[in-house]
């Protein structure tokens, strides 16, 4: 009878020790599972060219005309106070404000513009995106679709996995030359160089690759925005609260999956020479 | 014809639905009533496949549709509309736009037939120049008219309601009771209806099922649902807080 007790104590405390970080694996893996089956869907619907293109092109001006002001701004002012920083230490260092242009230009075109860019994003139509299918799962519009014939991947998920897809790459090519000119602005006032010799200093080192590193990185970012911002949505339960929770989530996800695969995408590419 | 046999569904460790048989004739128009949470929307969905069972069978016109392949699934949703509780109405789509979704999807109407179509559809359930009002420009009672003008529009061979009364006022239910009733003489449209509203259960079916504790416990006329001596069915027909259907809501309880 005791030892009857001890066994039940026993596993009552195993119970209770690894309950949480069981529930806690279960919970990681079927997100990860039902992810990658909604972006295995995603992917047939491309493959067939089963494309809505009113739909598509509507998100693509979402994602990308509407946020370029964003866009703009921030890497325009991220340049300037690249510009206005390697300038104050190299001037600290050396006397003089060298290679100004050459770090801000490197520092934009290879990191800063493709996470910032990548960032943005997540912000406006990550977050938008999972508030508005989380919105239409609430309240049955996702069902209705269903039921009328739709399938709620095509219909809704490949538009705005397309639209970010291409979108922000384009957004970071102008994100990186915005933050370029931002600086250029800057070293000019600030440190007395002319825009010749900037232009000369970021284009000197600058090659395609140097160029195609954090271009490449943009697509990969964009696939995590549309395929966490979609699946969070498509996932959503417990109403207006839900809706906000999803969001959150969605734009906490993204943008610890986008700094996280940074590092691995940089290893990468640089053992590949793309730098 | 619907036949639904031995379904069970369960949500966690929730068990909704167990041994589920029904048969619902062509033409027919079948009540399902019961208090909330036994499952009345949980069957319709998974009727037309919204949800899942856990095991038993769903025929639709001698097809098959748990196991089924989706293109024959695909198939069998075209004879199939839905009017849901809230109406679930595209916000980003206008009314026309919202009624003519399933004639994009489902059938193969040219524009000019689709747009015909759709003020039928509307002025069917007493909207007019409303089509290209957004659903947030509606109140509740014409959205739902919506909804209904949606499940409608495809002409399907069935259409599941649920609780399409819910919220509405005593003049509007009746509309949509009446509604529901001209459907079925006009479209000879088979339904299932999910409600709480006696009154427009006894006017619309041909037949009323009760769901209590995830089975069926009724099966009857709208005369004999009246005339029932099974007190569970009296209790939920007569709306009384006192008898055998458990609750957590009567004084006793909260005393």
């Amino acid at each position: 009878m005791n030892k009857a007790r001890t066994l039940v104590k026993f596993i009552q405390f195993l119970d209770v020790t690894f309950g949480a970080p069981k529930r806690l694996l279960l919970y990681v893996f079927d997100g990860v599972g039902s992810a990658a089956a909604m972006t295995f869907e995603t992917f047939k619907w491309i493959a067939k060219g089963d494309i809505n293109p009113k739909n598509t092109i509507s998100q693509m001006v979402e994602v990308g005309w509407s946020s370029f002001p964003i866009v703009a701004l921030t890497s325009f002012f991220t340049g300037m106070v690249l510009a206005l920083q390697v300038g104050s230490a190299t001037s600290n260092l050396f006397n003089e404000p060298v290679y100004v242009g050459t770090v801000t230009g490197f520092s934009l075109v290879m990191e800063l513009g493709p996470i910032l860019t990548a960032i943005v994003i997540t912000g406006r139509v990550g977050a938008a995106i999972t508030a508005e299918l989380g919105t239409m799962k609430v309240t049955e519009q996702i069902d209705a679709l269903y039921v009328l014939g739709t399938n709620p991947v095509k219909y809704l998920a490949v538009p705005r996995f397309l639209a970010c897809f291409f979108m922000l790459p384009l957004l970071t090519a102008a994100s990186n030359i915005i933050g370029i000119y931002g600086g250029m602005i800057v070293t000019v006032n600030s440190w007395e160089v002319t825009p010749d010799m900037y232009w000369t200093e970021v284009l000197d080192f600058m090659i395609v690759r140097t160029f195609l590193h954090g271009f490449i990185k943009s697509f990969f970012y964009a696939l995590i925005i549309a395929i966490v911002s979609c699946h969070k949505g498509f996932n959503t339960s417990g109403g207006a609260e839900g809706v906000g929770k999803a969001t959150t989530n969605s734009v906490m996800v993204s943008i610890v999956l986008i700094l996280v695969s940074d590092y691995f995408l940089t290893a990468f590419l640089v053992a590949l020479n793309i730098k | 014809m619907i036949k639904v046999r031995s379904l069970n569904k369960s949500f966690g460790k929730k068990q909704v639905l167990s041994g589920i048989n029904i048969d619902v004739y062509d033409g027919e128009t079948l009540v399902i009533i019961g208090p909330s949470g036994t499952g009345k929307s949980v069957l319709l969905k998974n009727i037309v496949g919204l949800v899942t069972p856990d095991c038993g069978s769903i025929i639709i016109d001698d097809t098959e549709i748990v196991k089924a392949k989706k293109d024959v699934i695909n198939e069998v949703q075209k004879k199939m509309g839905y009017v849901f509780q809230e109406a679930a109405l595209f916000d980003s789509l206008t009314i026309e736009e919202n009624v003519a979704f399933g004639l994009r999807t489902l059938t193969k109407l040219d524009e000019s037939e689709i747009k015909q179509r759709v003020v039928q559809c509307l002025s069917m359930v007493g909207l007019e120049n409303v089509e290209k009002l957004k659903p947030s420009d509606l109140s509740g009672g014409m959205k739902k008219r919506v909804g209904l003008a949606r499940a409608i529009a495809y002409q399907p061979k069935y259409i599941f309601y649920d609780e399409p009364t819910t919220g509405l006022d005593p003049i509007m239910t009746d509309v949509i009771s009446d509604l529901i009733i001209n459907l079925r003489q006009r479209l000879k449209i088979t339904s299932i209806v999910v409600t709480h509203d006696m009154r427009s259960a006894y006017k619309v079916a041909d037949r009323i099922m009760m769901l209590y504790k995830t089975g069926v416990i009724f099966s009857g006329t709208p005369a004999e649902t009246e005339n029932t001596d099974n007190e569970i069915v009296k209790q939920f027909i007569s709306g009384s807080s006192k008898g055998p259907i458990e609750t957590d809501r009567t004084f006793s309880q909260m005393e």
